[in-house]
């Protein structure tokens, strides 16, 4: 079988942020010291390797990048300084890009300039559509909402079903493009695309169980070094961010109200569990890349800083955004609302389907499709072996 | 008897270390009708040298040739051997280098003491002997080793408890329990460092058990288990005496890592380590044989050859650097390693005895004592490695040997040479412009004169 080499692909990974890849000489001790690496999927040198000779073909079709977990190990160990955690890093900032069809996620990935523009460019969009919403009010056009001064009301300044409708428009825009990227995903590495022997439905029926469990529980990080406390701590994160996402996407109008509710009231406990996780887990995310603790904070991409960066302002100016309300501040509460939801729809539009935000569906879809490979290997092998016996 | 000598004697050169390195100099330099002093801390010369088993890639016996220089060194007219001495300064003046060295004692008389060893057989202090690397047994005093030179007695003071019994055994009435260390100062022309190398410390690494498994040994402990003179005088595994049957050897295990800080290459743990497979395959000749390698680096006249021969002989080589080691519930070393000759493919697999190739470090730092700095690699900082490899930054002391960098034999052979020759014409040189200044100076007095 020809291998096409491209030569550029090792610059291009640097781009994306892999360092150290010229120094490896190939010895595989950081194959050997990964506590994920199994016979079918022995990595993180066979990544290297592919980088190094230029092997583009593979690398878009290896899912091995979204089964590592970044435990550094093999950072830690290699006898070169090689960074063979950051390649396999690098490697997943490239294929997010490279599931993106549209090129946008490839722009953000190797300029931090398109990065900034993309940042303010979707931060403007609420800010806008509010300055609209207002001065049409003012010169007559309608007469929806208002600006409550003597006391604080949101929903006249930012009508919740009006929000909500721009909530979820956006949304639908970005789950068609992040459908589209898993689709891309699924074509790339599952060979479809190429039109090898096809894998039946069956198969991946049967394995439907992984995608869920790991969805849920990303439980195979559990095996990946030593430190159980990212799992736990990433957990942790998943639930106060799912908490959020169902409360503003799919709850706006029942969350975002004028009313105060009693604390033990759901809308407020939901709420400030979500508000503490978040800020607990990105700030220390955040920290932690500050002081370039471990191997896995050690690089950061200007890509990494983003997500926890989104997520640690973002919870921020909504906990002010509660303060101010419960104070009764009418303006401070508007103008940290209109910051609020800058930073939260530029956080969505750069991050779902083009960012780090992927992670979610491509790790759990990662270990699904390697599952599904495995079992589609055995069930091709009772199936000739069967064949011959009927012979 | 030395201050007689110190006395009487001009020395032209000192050597400091009494290795491979530092007797061939000495030897080199003394046929040149050189007056050379070697001061040598430890109690015998011979270096790391005569502790081995074979040379590669000839198959020589190491004693058979080692032993004779020693022999050579201690018994050349020119030569004056200082061994249990370690320097302690040294003084630039107008004639050269004045150093002082340390007299460590013996608690013997060294001038009395014919080695007879009779001492050593009464002494009732069992110690593990450093120079099986700890596997067989020894005294606590102790004549060194068998070929020791000199063939006087060393105590042990630290271990001693001066019960007395070698004292009364002694037909020379030489013990002395009250032995002080003793200064004296040599001043020579010229200073030449043979001052040698340590080997990776076999509980550098954590991820290879941190010198906690049993029966991962090192490559200088492999080379005592082969050497005749051995601790028990066949191959049998330190943990629990069982003879192996499957050895592995875990190659670049304290050199090329950058996690322990050396960077470089040892240059001798390939060869040494094909050197025992093979000598294994003699001694054991059913035993499997497995080298794990980065690469194997057989640089050297014969190398190559001897590499093939040992593949040839049944040696299996996995090029794959071992990860980890860990130790089953029968104490067998467990590597798990990625075998990255044919696709990719991590496995464990179970050993009798590990041999961790540990690789070459510097052992002694020139800067205190003669104000030579050391290179990035830690070994003795040399301005112009290509073309004056024994020249040191400072003028009229040269180095030699693995003091230098990390080096085999025959390099070190070679390098001691190289060494002499460039201390006997920076003499040589010396003393002509001393001869021309003499006759400038008688000149003038005659034109004075006139």
């Amino acid at each position: 079988m020809a291998t096409r080499v491209d030569p550029t692909l090792l610059k291009e990974m640097k781009k994306y942020g892999a360092v150290g890849v010229e120094k490896c000489f190939n010895c595989g001790n950081c194959t050997a010291i990964c506590p994920l690496t199994s016979d079918e999927y022995a990595f993180p040198r066979n990544m290297i390797r592919m980088v190094q000779i230029g092997n583009t073909e593979k690398l878009t079709q290896s899912l091995d990048p979204w089964l590592c977990y970044y435990c550094g190990d093999c950072s830690a160990t290699c006898p070169k300084g090689a960074e063979p955690g950051e390649t396999m890093m690098a490697a997943r900032r490239w294929l997010t890009a490279k599931y993106d069809i549209s090129g946008h996620g490839a722009r953000l990935y190797t300029s931090s300039k398109a990065t900034w523009k993309a940042i303010v460019g979707y931060a403007l969009i609420p800010l806008i559509l509010l300055v609209i919403f207002h001065v049409s009010r003012t010169l007559g056009l309608h007469n929806y909402g208002d600006i409550v001064t003597d006391r604080v009301d949101i929903n006249a300044f930012a009508p919740t079903m009006w929000v909500w409708a721009i909530v979820l428009i956006d949304f639908t825009l970005l789950g068609g493009r992040l459908l589209r990227n898993v689709i891309n995903m699924f074509q790339l590495t599952m060979g479809t695309k190429s039109g090898k022997e096809t894998i039946p439905l069956s198969v991946y029926i049967a394995e439907l169980k992984t995608l869920l469990t790991h969805a849920f529980t990303q439980k195979r990080w559990l095996d990946c070094g030593e430190d159980r406390s990212r799992w736990i701590k990433h957990l942790f994160l998943v639930t106060g961010y799912g908490t959020m996402l169902v409360l503003i996407v799919g709850l706006l109008w029942w969350f975002q109200t004028d009313e105060i509710y009693p604390i033990y009231h759901p809308q407020r406990w939901l709420g400030y569990y979500a508000a503490i996780v978040l800020l607990y887990t990105s700030g220390e995310a955040l920290i932690g890349r500050i002081q370039k603790k471990g191997e896995a904070l050690k690089f950061s991409h200007h890509s990494d800083w983003l997500f926890p960066a989104f997520l640690f302002v973002g919870t921020l100016t909504g906990i002010l955004l509660h303060a101010f309300r419960y104070a009764g501040w009418a303006w401070p509460t508007y103008i940290i609302y209109t910051i609020h939801a800058m930073i939260l729809i530029a956080m969505l539009d750069t991050e779902v389907g083009i960012g780090k935000w992927t992670h979610m569906l491509y790790r759990p879809l990662a270990v699904y499709f390697q599952a599904v490979k495995v079992r589609a290997e055995e069930y091709n092998k009772k199936t000739a072996a069967a064949l011959a016996a009927a012979n | 008897m030395m201050e007689k000598l110190l006395n009487t004697l001009k020395i032209d050169a000192l050597v400091v270390g009494g290795g491979i390195a530092g007797m061939q100099s000495a030897l080199d330099l003394a046929d040149q009708g050189y007056q050379v002093a070697m001061v040598e801390k430890e109690a015998s010369i011979g270096g790391k040298m005569i502790a081995l088993s074979k040379v590669f890639p000839t198959l020589d016996c190491c004693s058979c040739i080692t032993t004779p220089k020693m022999s050579a060194v201690a018994h050349h007219e020119n030569i004056h051997l200082f061994t249990y001495c370690e320097v302690q300064s040294v003084e630039e003046n107008t004639n050269g280098f004045k150093t002082t060295v340390l007299q460590k004692p013996r608690y013997l008389d060294a001038d009395a003491c014919t080695g007879c060893r009779m001492c050593e057989y009464v002494c009732p202090i069992d110690l593990r002997n450093p120079f099986d690397l700890n596997m067989g047994a020894t005294r606590a005093v102790r004549v060194p080793f068998s070929t020791a030179v000199p063939q006087i007695a060393v105590l042990d003071m630290e271990n001693c408890i001066l019960c007395g019994k070698c004292e009364k055994a002694c037909p020379v009435g030489c013990i002395d329990f009250s032995q002080q260390p003793k200064l004296f100062t040599l001043q020579t022309d010229t200073i030449i460092l043979a001052t040698g190398f340590e080997t990776t410390k076999r509980d550098a690494k954590k991820e290879y058990g941190a010198g906690e498994l049993h029966n991962v040994i090192d490559g200088l402990m492999m080379e005592r288990l082969l050497a005749p003179t051995g601790p028990y005088g066949r191959i049998i595994r330190p943990g629990d005496g069982k003879e192996p049957d499957s050895i592995a050897y875990v190659q670049c295990a304290g050199s090329r890592d950058k996690t322990l800080g050396v960077e470089y290459c040892s240059r001798v743990c390939c060869m040494y380590a094909i050197k025992q497979a093979m000598l294994i395959s003699g001694s054991l000749p059913l035993a499997d044989i497995t080298i794990y390698y980065m690469d194997i680096r057989a640089f050297g006249k014969g190398y190559e050859q001897f590499f093939q021969n040992a593949r040839a002989m049944g040696v299996e080589f996995v090029r794959g650097k071992v990860a980890k080691i860990t130790q089953d519930d029968h104490q067998n070393p467990v590597v798990r390693f990625e075998s990255t000759d044919n696709g990719s493919k991590v496995s464990e697999r179970t050993h009798d005895l590990v041999v961790l190739s540990t690789g070459m470090l510097p052992s002694y730092d020139t800067k205190p004592v003669y104000r030579i700095p050391a290179g990035d690699d830690g070994f003795v900082y040399v301005p112009e490695p290509n073309s004056a490899p024994c020249v040191t930054d400072r003028e009229g002391i040269f180095v030699t040997g693995a003091a230098a960098g990390p080096m085999d034999i025959v390099d070190s052979i070679v390098m001691a040479g190289a060494a002499a020759m460039e201390s006997a014409a920076y003499m040589s040189e010396k003393q002509d412009q001393a001869e021309i200044h003499e006759q400038a100076e008688e000149s003038e007095m005659e034109v004075a004169h006139v």
